[in-house]
C-alpha cells in the first residue's frame, strides 16, 4: 500500500503543548514515527542560576502549570539536604497533603483528556466536572486553585486552614466514589474498552528496557515508585505502590484512578494524624551554602519520578538540572505507537499524560540538511546575535 | 404554478430546511451540551456560524483545486435539497411515483461522496485521510441503510408515503444507525475527528465554502429526520410529523452522547456484520410475507 507521511503536531487539536510528530501511516496504520521536540523551551534551568535560592523556589513553581507542588518540594528537599535542616513534621504533612491533592487533580485532568481524545465528550466532561472537586479543596486549603507556593525553604508558608474538616471529608467522599464509578465505567463500556483495550501495549519486558516512569512503568507490571523511599511523610503512610499487569492504555487509566483513591486516603490519614507544632523553621532571606556542594532530590511527581540536581555557587545555584518525568517517559512513544491506527494516536499519547512544555530541551535544527545536533551555550550565543 | 414554487423555495423547500435545519442542529448542540453538564451554545448558534462565515473572504489553498472546492458543497447541498421534495410532509409533497424512492437513495449518496471528494480535492493530507474514511464509512453504513429503507419500501411500492413501521425494529434501527453515519455523528463522527486529523476533509475549507457545508449538513438533519419520521413513524400530518421528527432527534442525541467514537475499522464491522444482518432479518421477513 501507499506510504506516506502524517503530520502530527506542532499545532494539532489532539496536542495540548506544541510536540511534532512524523507519523509514517500505510492506510490508516502506523509503520513508524519520528518524535521531534523543542517548540516549548522556556530556559528555566539557565534562569535559576541568576537568582538567590528563595527566588528560585517562585521559579520552580512554574516549571509546570500542573504540578507545580512537587518542584518546590523537590527542591526545597535538595536545598534543606545541602543545608542540612531539620524540617517540622507538620510541614512534612502539609507537604504531602497538598501533593495528594495534586495528584488527584493532575491524574483526573490526565484522565479527561483520555476521554475526549476518544472522542467521549460526556466523560470527559464529567470527568472535568469532578475534578473541581479537588479544585476547591485546594483553595479551601491553600488559598490557591493552582500554583499555591506553599513551600518555602524549611518548611510550607502558612499553617492550612482547619475550619472545614467536614467539606474536605464531603469531597474526598465525591471524589473516592467517582472514582470507583470510572474504574468500572472503563472497564465495561463498550466502546471506551473498544478504544482502550489492547491499545499501546507496553509488556513488561519493554518496560524494562525502556524505563518511563509513573503510571505508565506501574500499568506494566513494574513497582517503582519514589514515595516507597518514604521521603516527607510518607514513611508513615503505609504506602504501596499500585501496579496493573495490562500495560494498555486502558491498565495506565485505571492505575491513575487506583493512585487517586489511594490519594484521598493518605489525604484522610494526613488530616487525622498530622501533629500541631511549628511549619517551618526560619532561614535567612538569603540562604548561603557552601560553595561546590551537590545533591540529587528527587519525588515522585504525577507523572512519575522528578529529580532535580543542584550544585550551590554561594548564594545562588551553580546548576540546577530538572530531569522531569516526561523526559523519562517520552521515548517509549516511538515503540508503542507502532502497529495501531491513526485514531489510536492521540489517545496513546494522552494515556502517557505527557507534560511537553515541562520536559521541552532546545535543540539546534540546520535548515538546510536538516539534521538536529547539539550545539554548546557559547555557540547558540554567538548564533543569537 | 406558485403552490410549486411555494413548495420548492418556501416548504418544505428551501427556506424551512433552512430554518428547521438549523434550528434542528441548534436543538441537538443544546441538548447535548446540557447532558455534559455545561451551557453549550444559544439555539441559533449554528446560524449564526453560517452567517458569519458567508461574510468571510473565499481562499483557495495552493495545492486545492478550486473548481471542485466550490462545486462540491454546491453538488451535496443541492442533492439534499432535492431529496425533502420527495418525502410527503403533512399535504405537501411535489414529486410522488413509483419507485421515487430510489431517487431518495440515489441523492441520499450523492449527498455523501461529494462530501468525500471535498476533502481529496482540498490537497491536504488530513483532507486525503479524511477523504479516505468517509469513502469507507459510505462503504458500511450503506448497506443497512438501504436494506432499512427497502424493507419499507416493499410494502409500499418504492415510493415514499407515510407508513408506521414498528412491526419492524430492525428496519427502523439500521435506519437511525445509517442516519449516524451519514450526518456524521458520534459514535461515527471518523471522518471529522478533530483529535485525529484535525477536521477531515474540510480542514483546508473556509469561509463560504465551509459555510455552504455547514448548511448541507444542516438540511441533512431536517431531510433524514423527516424521512424517519414519514417514512419509519408514519406521520401523516404536520403536527404529528414535528412531533415524530423531535422524537427521532431525541434518539439521535442520546446516541450522540453515550458513545466513543470507533475506528474505522470497528464501525466497519459494526456495520456489516451487527446491524446489516439485522436489517436483512426484516427485509427477509417481508419478502417472504411473514410479518
Amino acid at each position: 500500500m501507499h506510504e506516506y507521511v502524517l503530520p502530527f503536531g506542532p499545532q494539532h487539536p489532539a496536542l495540548l503543548e506544541p510536540l511534532h510528530i512524523k507519523l509514517k501511516v500505510e492506510g490508516e496504520t502506523i509503520v513508524g514515527s519520528d518524535i521531534s521536540l523543542g517548540y516549548n523551551h522556556k530556559g528555566i534551568e539557565k534562569s535559576f542560576e541568576n537568582r538567590w535560592w528563595a527566588k528560585g523556589m517562585y521559579l520552580s513553581e512554574r516549571v509546570c502549570g500542573i504540578c507545580g507542588h512537587f518542584h518546590t518540594s523537590t527542591f526545597a528537599q535538595g536545598i534543606e539536604n545541602m543545608l542540612g535542616l531539620e524540617v517540622p513534621e507538620r510541614a512534612n504533612y502539609i507537604r504531602v497533603l497538598i501533593g495528594e491533592l495534586e495528584r488527584i487533580h493532575s491524574h483526573m485532568l490526565a484522565l479527561g483528556v483520555v476521554a475526549y481524545e476518544m472522542g467521549l465528550d460526556t466523560l470527559f466532561h464529567y470527568i472535568f466536572r469532578d475534578r473541581e472537586l479537588v479544585m476547591d479543596l485546594q483553595e479551601l486549603l491553600t488559598g490557591n486553585r493552582v500554583h499555591f507556593c506553599m513551600n518555602v525553604i524549611g518548611g510550607v508558608r502558612k499553617d492550612i486552614n482547619m475550619e472545614n474538616t467536614r467539606r474536605v471529608e464531603e469531597n474526598l467522599e465525591k471524589i473516592e466514589e467517582r472514582c470507583h464509578h470510572y474504574i468500572k465505567l472503563f472497564k465495561n463500556d463498550a466502546t471506551v474498552k473498544r478504544r482502550t483495550q489492547h491499545v499501546g501495549f507496553l509488556s513488561k519486558q519493554k518496560a524494562k528496557e525502556l524505563t518511563p516512569v509513573g503510571p505508565n512503568i506501574r500499568a506494566s507490571g513494574m513497582d517503582y515508585d519514589v514515595r516507597e523511599t518514604g521521603y516527607f511523610a510518607y514513611k508513615y503512610m503505609n504506602f504501596k505502590p499500585i501496579t496493573g499487569e495490562g500495560g494498555d492504555v486502558l491498565e495506565r487509566c485505571v492505575v491513575r484512578f487506583k493512585e487517586c483513591i489511594d490519594s484521598v486516603r493518605m489525604v484522610r490519614k494526613c488530616l487525622l494524624e498530622m501533629p500541631k507544632g511549628k511549619v517551618k523553621v526560619n532561614v535567612p532571606p538569603v540562604v548561603k551554602i557552601k560553595e561546590g556542594l551537590e545533591t540529587v532530590s528527587r519525588t515522585e511527581a504525577p507523572r512519575g519520578e522528578l529529580i532535580y540536581y543542584l550544585k550551590s555557587a554561594g548564594d545562588k545555584p551553580y546548576r540546577v538540572k530538572i530531569r522531569t518525568p516526561t523526559y523519562q517517559t517520552f521515548h517509549i512513544l516511538g515503540h508503542i505507537l507502532n502497529g495501531y491506527e491513526i485514531p489510536d494516536v492521540p489517545v496513546i499519547i494522552a494515556s502517557i499524560d505527557p507534560c511537553i512544555s515541562c520536559a521541552d530541551r532546545m535543540t539546534v535544527v540546520d535548515a538546510g540538511t536538516n539534521n538536529e545536533r547539539i550545539v554548546t551555550m557559547k555557540e547558540a550565543r554567538e548564533r543569537r546575535k | 404554478m406558485i403552490e410549486i414554487l411555494f413548495q420548492m423555495l418556501v416548504f418544505p423547500g428551501l427556506a424551512a430546511a433552512f430554518a428547521i435545519g438549523f434550528l434542528y442542529q441548534g436543538i441537538e448542540r443544546k441538548v447535548s451540551a446540557h447532558a455534559h453538564h455545561r451551557i453549550g451554545p444559544p439555539v441559533w448558534q449554528p446560524f449564526m456560524d453560517w452567517v458569519k462565515l458567508m461574510s468571510k473572504e473565499n481562499i483557495k489553498p495552493k495545492h486545492g483545486i478550486g473548481f471542485l472546492m466550490t462545486l462540491c458543497p454546491i453538488i451535496s447541498f443541492a442533492s439534499l435539497l432535492t431529496v425533502i421534495l420527495f418525502i410527503p410532509i403533512g399535504n405537501f409533497v411535489l414529486f410522488s411515483f413509483t419507485g421515487s424512492l430510489f431517487v431518495v437513495i440515489y441523492f441520499l449518496v450523492m449527498y455523501s461522496v461529494f462530501y468525500a471528494f471535498a476533502g481529496f480535492a482540498s490537497g491536504n493530507p488530513f483532507g486525503y485521510v479524511g477523504g479516505i474514511r468517509e469513502i469507507m464509512q459510505i462503504v458500511s453504513y450503506e448497506f443497512p441503510f438501504i436494506v432499512s429503507l427497502l424493507t419499507i419500501g416493499f410494502l409500499t411500492n418504492f415510493r415514499v408515503v407515510p407508513f408506521l413501521s414498528l412491526e419492524f425494529p430492525f428496519a427502523l434501527f439500521a435506519f437511525l444507525a445509517g442516519v449516524l453515519g451519514k450526518l456524521c455523528l458520534p459514535p461515527f463522527h471518523i471522518p471529522e475527528a478533530e483529535q485525529e486529523i484535525v477536521a477531515g476533509h474540510l480542514t483546508e475549507y473556509s469561509g463560504p465554502r465551509l459555510a455552504m457545508f455547514g448548511l448541507a449538513k444542516a438540511i441533512g438533519f431536517w431531510v433524514l429526520v423527516s424521512l424517519g419520521a414519514v417514512y419509519f413513524l408514519g406521520a401523516s400530518s404536520l403536527i404529528s410529523f414535528f412531533a415524530h421528527s423531535l422524537l427521532i432527534l431525541a434518539v439521535l442525541i442520546i446516541i450522540r452522547t453515550l458513545f466513543a467514537r470507533l475506528r474505522i475499522s470497528q464501525a466497519f464491522r459494526l456495520y456489516w456484520f451487527v446491524i446489516g444482518p439485522l436489517a436483512v432479518i426484516d427485509l427477509v421477513r417481508v419478502i417472504v410475507g411473514f410479518y
